[in-house]
């Protein structure tokens, strides 16, 4: 020490270490306890650059390589067969073809009201920050079927549907 | 005459640094105060905190999925507001823009694609999303109504695709409207005027083409934009991103 400072933190004659140096610093850690965190310039704002150089990419080299489908113009006399909804609606379109009104309305309509309720259906304040948490393997279970369900219809939906709305195989 | 020359001479010296310094707010001090002041300098960025837990920079842990749903939608609002240069909501001439765009104008195939391959890779990204968010907890409270608002943002999501899905004017887009249209007059009794409200006619056409376009440009846009600034500032509100309890905060 070039020279004397004023004692802060007064030695412990039972503990082998001491305090030896105060460093001048200009950290937000100084007269702070350590803590797990970073400043979001640099650290988060690179990360989340390089992020959007890697989706601007793929998005051009996909786009570069194959392009959006575009078949004849319009023809409200002649319909398509099949006629299918866009591919996320096409699993709604399936459970249409069991039933109407339960498939395309109530189904749909369910859904929705039990996603914009869960947080308040699921008071289980359990399992928070963690993939998977073994707090809640129900709550997992649940909605764990409910995306199954929904990958399975659209799937279905997509390329096993037909003319007519018939089972084919994508390769007939 | 001479002083005021001086000062001129000075002022043309002095130029890009006194732009720059009004341009970006300097903030002198520590590199750390300069580095933060980064962040709540700038309007675009302030909407982050200055310092972030580590967790939240874990890839394994968000696998980035909200923040590439967000950089899809901007994606797709630049290339959105390219294509409607080319672009004409008519019955008449929408097929005919499409074709343009691929054999016409330059790079404009690519850019059709950007937006098409941008749109499909946000609604399922914007759904992965909510399997993150669900798979690690992250609507318990006092996040619960940013999910609510998330939910939101998934359906806008559908809206805009949707809407967009109609434009091209080809079978394809037809075809599609008309079964996606149809499911929505199975509403008990009021099915027939919604459908009749969302296509502006028993059947769509000229009507149902202008309704989805000022709804795919301007008013889904508008509200999706809103509603993400409100998504975002509540992320930081609610205290960042979700993170285990027994971590130090």
């Amino acid at each position: 020490m070039p020279h004397e400072k004023e004692e802060i933190f007064p030695r412990d004659p039972n503990k082998t270490y001491s305090l030896m140096t105060i460093v001048d610093g200009d950290s937000f850690q100084v007269e702070h306890g350590p803590d797990d965190t970073l400043q979001s310039w640099p650290h988060l704002m690179v990360r989340e650059l390089l992020l959007f150089l890697l989706v601007f990419v793929v998005i051009l080299g996909v786009s570069l390589l194959f392009n959006a489908p575009l078949e004849e113009a319009a023809n409200p006399l002649h319909s398509t067969n099949p006629a299918k909804a866009p591919w996320y609606f096409v699993g709604i379109q399936e459970l249409v073809s069991y039933s109407a009104f339960l498939g395309g309305i109530v189904a749909p309509v369910l859904i929705v009201l039990s996603l914009l309720l869960l947080p308040y259906i699921d008071r289980n304040p359990k399992g928070v920050g963690v993939w998977f948490s073994p707090d809640r393997k129900i709550a997992t279970l649940l909605f764990t079927l409910f995306v199954i369900a929904m990958v399975v219809l659209i799937l279905i939906g997509q390329f096993v549907r037909g003319p007519n709305w018939g089972l084919y195989w994508p390769w007939m | 005459m001479s002083e005021s020359a001086g000062s001129f001479r000075e002022s043309i010296s002095q130029l890009p640094r006194n732009i720059k310094e009004s341009v970006f707010r300097p903030e002198e001090g520590t590199p750390e105060q300069e580095r933060a002041a980064a962040i709540f300098g700038n309007v675009f960025l302030h909407l982050h905190s200055v310092r972030v837990h580590i967790n939240s920079l874990r890839a394994a842990y968000t696998f980035g999925l909200g923040l590439i749903s967000f950089f899809l939608f901007l994606l797709l609002t630049v290339s959105g507001i390219l294509l409607m240069f080319y672009y004409t909501p008519s019955t008449q001439l929408a097929y005919r823009n499409m074709k343009d765009l691929e054999y016409v104008v330059s790079f404009g195939i690519v850019l059709r694609n950007v937006h098409r391959w941008s749109a499909h890779a946000m609604v399922a990204f914007v759904f992965l999303h909510m399997c993150r968010v669900f798979y690690t907890g992250s609507y318990k409270a006092p996040r619960e109504f940013n999910w609510v608002i998330g939910v939101c943002l998934l359906l806008l999501t559908l809206f805009l695709s949707f809407t967009g899905y109609l434009l091209p004017w080809d079978q394809l887009a037809f075809w599609a409207i008309t079964v996606g249209s149809n499911i929505a007059a199975y509403m008990p009794w009021i099915g027939d005027n919604v459908r009749f409200l969302i296509l502006g006619g028993n059947e769509v056409g000229q009507m149902a083409l202008l309704r989805f376009y000022v709804l795919h440009v301007a008013l889904l846009p508008l509200v999706a934009a809103i509603l993400l600034a409100v998504h975002f500032w509540r992320i930081r509100k609610d205290g960042g991103l979700s993170r285990p309890q027994d971590q130090s905060d």
